[in-house]
């Protein structure tokens, strides 16, 4: 039952994802990243790994590919189809997947011989709060240095192009 | 047959009850709606002193224009369904459902009442008993921008876009103070259970004050009320529609397509009701009344049949979610629609600063008392 609903959204991950390397309209692309999104917390449901795919909707699905969307649909580009310039590009193109490609054959291969663990499941919402704000409070707080750094750039970017 | 029953019991009486629930609540929950189309009709004729409609009837009888959600029905399922020529199809047609099925779904979190002993079961009165169901209203509330989103952007039309932009900055932005509103409750209750949550209710503070949420939480509940209003997308947060400026995001749509748009706004005036009632208001909990009936802060006690307080119980939670639905639909005809630089500034330098400030306030209050391990 469980290896079935891990299987089918993984599947349903991998397939969203593809279609959308190969989708050339940048929103209908961002729609299939959601797809994609929402079946990798589908997979963490059914590993019932509850908080984790409930976060992975709030975060990815709900916050960050809104903002995507919102930001490709201001673009003027979203609504034209670009091919792509010369040859030279495509060819980068295809080299920079080849690499992509082969690396990602090789960290799987690692993962074939991981250990699986079989009673897999979430170590809970106090579990994790205990990490987050005990043993790794120090980088938790960091990280919100880098968050405050970026909404600072985005307004002093935002500020700049009302003078022009 | 027998021997398939006895061997998968568990489950078979585990979806049966399951399936049970979803009827009764959903059933209710639909009901409720197409009644609500009718109130908000009656609530603003009445508002501007105005009959309202009171024309539909069946054989001569009109009962004050009770069968007018069933004649917009008819009249919804009649029009043309129309598509634009240059919209994308596919998205065109998923965007009502993206409205309307993540508004449905959250329904399954919400306990509208504590339970009942059925043949020796007990039978939780909620769908999903989640432990979690706090984030997944927050997670399924998210997806909801979807709807909003797809319909202007498929539409093909600008000003249909202009109201899917607005809306996704809106709910975008709402959902932040939302989902704060929501940590101080976390913190005192100590759940994220809704069922735990209105169980954790049901306390007594200094031995005769209910320990709702608007007693513990009062900064909250109006931040929360605030935000899910715009959430909600209704005046006077309604930039998104603005029917006399841009007509919104559904421009395009026609016919049941736009009835899945609208049914689903009405969907969310019950769906804020019964959060605000459930979060704040003690969801199914009267006051003093317990498992065996009601006990005063005197001492004196009234003894009551277990399904006499299970009836009073989803009573008690039906009433605070018709007061809701009903205060919702006043806010709508009385106040302007904001502008939307006041509606941004409104939720970042108003609404966020105050959330955060209610979640330290929250927290020290807690270090105070020594609640905190």
């Amino acid at each position: 039952m469980i290896a079935a609903a891990v299987y089918f959204f993984g599947g349903l991950a991998a397939l969203a994802t593809l279609l959308m390397i190969f989708q050339r309209d940048p929103v209908k692309a961002a729609m299939l990243m959601l797809a994609a999104l929402l079946s990798t917390a589908g997979l963490y449901l059914a590993l019932s790994a509850q908080l984790l795919a409930a976060l992975q909707v709030i975060l990815y699905a709900g916050a960050i590919m809104t903002l995507f969307i919102v930001a490709l649909t201001v673009m003027p580009q979203a609504w034209r189809d670009h091919q792509p310039k010369n040859v030279f590009t495509r060819v980068l193109g295809l080299a920079a997947a080849a690499v992509l490609l082969t690396e990602l054959v090789k960290v799987s291969a690692v993962l074939r011989t991981a250990v699986r663990n079989v009673d897999f499941s979430e170590s809970g919402v106090l579990g994790l709060a205990r990490e987050l704000f005990g043993r790794f409070a120090f980088q938790f707080e960091l990280l919100s240095l880098v968050i405050l750094t970026s909404i600072v750039a985005a307004v002093t970017l935002a500020a700049k192009r009302r003078e022009a | 047959m027998i021997e398939f029953y006895e061997a998968n019991k568990d489950i078979l009486l585990f979806s049966g009850a399951a399936a049970v629930k979803v009827l009764l609540f959903l059933g209710g929950v639909m009901s409720f709606t197409a009644l609500l189309t009718l109130a908000e009709r009656k609530v603003s004729a009445l508002m501007q002193d105005r009959v309202g409609p009171n024309r539909a009837s069946v054989f001569g009888l009109a009962l004050n224009g009770l069968f007018h959600p069933i004649a917009d029905a008819i009249k919804m399922i009649l029009k043309e369904d129309f598509v634009p020529g240059k919209a994308e199809k596919l998205l065109f047609t998923l965007a009502p459902f993206f409205a309307l099925v993540p508004v449905l779904a959250l329904f399954a979190f919400i306990p509208f009442g504590d339970y009942v002993m059925v043949f020796g079961y007990q039978l939780e009165l909620q769908i999903a008993e989640v432990p979690l169901a706090l984030f997944y209203v927050l997670a399924l509330s998210g997806l909801a921008i979807y709807g909003v989103f797809l319909g202007g952007w498929a539409s093909k039309n600008n000003f249909a876009l202009l109201g899917a932009l607005r809306g996704a900055a809106q709910m975008v932005s709402y959902e932040v103070v939302l989902g704060l509103t929501l940590v101080g409750l976390m913190m005192i209750y100590g759940t994220a259970g809704l069922q735990d949550l209105v169980r954790a209710q049901g306390a007594l503070l200094f031995g005769f004050v209910p320990a709702w949420g608007v007693v513990v939480q009062p900064v909250a509940f109006i931040l929360f009320l605030i935000a899910a209003i715009a959430e909600n997308k209704r005046t006077p947060f309604d930039l998104v529609e603005g029917e006399s400026e841009i007509i919104g995001y559904f421009m395009e749509y026609s016919s049941m397509r736009f009835a899945a748009f609208m049914f689903s706004e009405f969907v969310e005036i019950i769906l804020v009701a019964m959060l605000a009632a459930t979060l704040f208001f003690g969801g199914w909990q009267v006051p003093y009344l317990y498992d065996t009936g009601f006990i005063l802060p005197g001492g004196k006690a009234l003894a009551l049949n277990h399904y006499i307080v299970a009836a009073l119980q989803v009573g008690s939670f039906s009433v605070k979610t018709v007061f809701f639905s009903w205060f919702l639909l006043v806010v709508r005809w009385t106040l302007p629609r904001f502008r939307f630089d006041q509606l941004m500034g409104l939720c970042w330098k108003a609404l966020l600063p105050l959330a955060l400030l209610n979640i330290l306030v929250t927290g020290a209050v807690l270090l105070a008392l020594g609640k905190i391990r």
